[in-house]
């Protein structure tokens, strides 16, 4: 009963026009960017940063919020109808979205992806809405070890499901701490790593480094190869599956949103890793394992459900813990600071508002994109049509905008210049960004529980073992590392970076 | 060996772990029951290290691909020429103005990087250019750099 109440209070928080329009906004920007390849929910993310100053803070977070479930219901599109996903979690949509395309069965794909989405994320909605309440009661008794320890966790996890070396991944989550550390020290007020430059003394903006390393970096890898897009032609036709369509579609569903909200929750996972698990597992039950990559509608309904359940999921750790478990959620764990919000144990108590105005939103989010992707389907595949050259231009201009509007400052221009160039030479010899951004967000809050930790305990080590929960994070971070040691360990990693590539 | 994309990639994080935990290490260390300002740069430097060290002896036991072959049949001169626009345009950005740079920037990729006809280049500068001015400095009241056009653009 007192969810309900707690829900009312969102609905009405999220039904003001002026929430309405960014919930709108956002989850038209969120489909936009995961129809066109080139530009993920980071980017875009990042880009509308800025924008969220000049509103409340419950209109600025909705409607980031909206472009990352947005972002999941749209990346399919891309796929089914070009082959190219939109952003990383509709990659596996891929293999048997596109083939259904190429035997003339777009409608469906598109439409059990729409279908899929919608159910998952309407169960991750209501799941987040059980959870976080009790999560978030649970996380008040958590000290300075538990959430360092937590963090290091988190790090661990997503540098061992990052695909290729983990010695890499490690070694991008250490550099992105350490740049998260540049700037004041908190505590002596001595500058750091800052070499005499007044613009340092804040730190490394966020913005800019992300739309560096994702936008900049994504440009000029696409630039490098003369790529084109072939868009799948053919009428798409009804988009209602048929009877045997739901018959082999609706376990897939199910199982879909249920393992890719568990595997949201946990920090370093996330919607890409859900959507390969489903996939996986749809093709392990299958009873015509023979059928995947040919065109299996249950290859697309299951991670499709997953990666949007997934997005649902991964929005209890940050606002419970307040701890960003992906990439996509450190930019929103931006957003809560930049309004002077500190989003953990106490947001549902001290900001009812927005805790249950987001809430709420996602329930309206979920029907706008539903509405945008069945009858709207058309203007989407025209948008796919503008070629890559047009587009590429304004995307770095708006980059460019985006990064110049977050500070006012032609330095925070020249931050992102290097970080493309830094994130392009990563790419080319095989390390990944995603890791280096989410230490970067951690960094300041894991040496801040650090040096917590270390003074309350007079310099005891012990603390961060003396503790269950403590312990317990080490104990799997600890497994993690050591996992590429053991054979059998190590080819269960390499069968995962293996489906991802 | 010494054409090793592996090898000359740890060792350039090497390098770099170790500058880390020296300018940790020049910051102050302090006290396990005190750690000081570079304690956690130290430690981290460190970790860098080693992590770049298992990377370069693996490139050098397992060997890896020919630093050239990466950029081989690729479009780098196009890629140069972006970061280089990037550059300029950040060093003329405030002198000569929001608008005049990114019609520059904007017709210079639609034409060099990858060429569309002129009207369609000039169509795509002149809109995305003036819209976005309109939309930041009116409608969002976020003040960009006029430049040489101030007397003109207020």
């Amino acid at each position: 009963m007192e969810i309900l109440s707690a829900l009312g209070h969102g609905f009405a928080v999220a039904l003001q026009p002026i929430n309405l329009m960014a919930c709108f906004f956002g989850v038209f920007i969120g489909t936009l960017v995961g129809v066109l390849p080139g530009i993920g929910p980071v980017s875009a993310m990042a880009l509308l940063l800025p924008v969220t100053l000049s509103g409340s803070p419950e209109a600025g977070i909705i409607m980031m919020a909206g472009i990352y479930y947005g972002s999941m219901y749209g990346g399919s599109t891309t796929s089914i109808l070009v082959n190219i996903p939109g952003e990383a979690a509709s990659v596996i949509t891929c293999l048997d979205g596109h083939q259904m395309a190429k035997n003339g069965r777009a409608g469906p794909a598109l439409g059990i992806a729409a279908i899929g989405s919608f159910v998952a994320g309407t169960f991750a909605i209501v799941a987040l809405m059980l959870v976080a309440p009790w999560l978030a009661k649970f996380a008040i008794a958590f000290g300075p070890p538990e959430y360092f320890s937590l963090m290091v966790l988190g790090l661990t996890v997503l540098a061992f499901l990052t695909q290729g070396s983990m010695a890499k991944s490690l070694l991008m989550a250490c550099v992105g701490v350490t740049l998260g550390l540049v700037g004041i020290d908190q505590i002596t007020a001595a500058p750091r790593l800052t070499f005499d430059r007044l613009e340092l003394l804040d730190g490394v903006g966020l913005i800019p480094v992300v739309m560096g390393l994702f936008g900049v970096a994504e440009i000029l890898a696409n630039i490098e190869r003369s790529v084109q897009r072939e868009v799948v032609s053919a009428r798409i036709g009804s988009l209602w599956p048929t009877l045997q369509d739901w018959a082999y579609s609706k376990w897939a569903i199910a199982r879909g949103t249920i393992l890719g909200f568990f595997l949201g929750i946990l920090p370093g996972g996330g919607a890409v890793i859900s959507s390969f698990a489903s996939y996986a597992l749809e093709r392990r039950l299958s009873k015509r394992p023979e059928m995947f990559g040919k065109g299996a509608i249950e290859g697309v309904a299951g991670p499709e459900a997953a990666n949007n359940s997934a997005a649902g999921g991964a929005f209890i750790p940050l606002l419970t813990l307040g701890i960003p478990p992906n990439v996509v959620m450190a930019l929103l764990l931006g957003a809560f600071i930049i309004h002077g919000i500190q989003p953990g144990p106490l947001l549902i108590t001290q900001n009812p508002g927005i805790f249950w105005g987001i809430v709420a939103s996602m329930y309206i989010g979920n029907i706008m994109l539903l509405i945008l992707n069945f009858p709207l389907i058309g203007m989407w595949v025209q948008v796919l049509k503008v070629p890559y050259k047009l587009l590429f231009p304004l995307i770095l201009m708006f980059c460019i905008v985006g990064v110049f509007s977050s500070g006012s400052a032609v330095f925070d221009v020249f931050v992102m210049t290097v970080f493309g160039l830094i994130g392009y030479l990563m790419r080319k010899f095989g390390y990944e960004p995603a890791p280096l951004v989410l230490a970067f967000v951690l960094g300041p809050m894991v040496e801040n529980n650090l040096r917590k930790s270390l003074i309350l305990s007079q310099g005891d080590f012990s603390v961060f073992i003396e503790r269950p929960i403590s312990l317990a994070c080490l104990i799997v971070a600890a497994a993690m590392i050591l996992a590429p040691l053991l054979p059998v360990l190590r080819a269960k990693r390499e069968a995962v970076a293996l489906d991802q590539e | 060996m010494l054409r090793n994309a592996q090898l000359w990639g740890g060792l350039f994080w090497l390098a770099f772990g170790l500058f880390i935990a020296f300018q940790g290490y020049e910051l102050g260390l302090g006290q396990a029951r005190e750690p000081g300002s570079g304690f956690a740069i130290f430690w981290l430097g460190l970790m860098m290290a080693a992590f770049a060290t298992s990377i370069v002896f693996s490139a050098i036991k397992n060997g890896s691909e020919d630093i050239a072959s990466l950029w081989r049949d690729t479009r780098w001169p196009k890629v140069l020429l972006i970061i280089v626009m990037l550059l300029v345009f950040g060093f003329l950005f405030e002198t000569i103005g929001f608008v005049i740079c990114s019609l520059v920037l904007l017709l210079v990729l639609m034409r060099v990087v990858d060429p569309v006809p002129w009207p369609t280049a000039l169509l795509v500068s002149f809109g995305a250019t003036f819209g976005m001015w309109y939309c930041l400095n009116k409608l969002l009241m976020i003040q960009l750099p006029n430049g040489w056009l101030s007397p003109w653009l207020g």
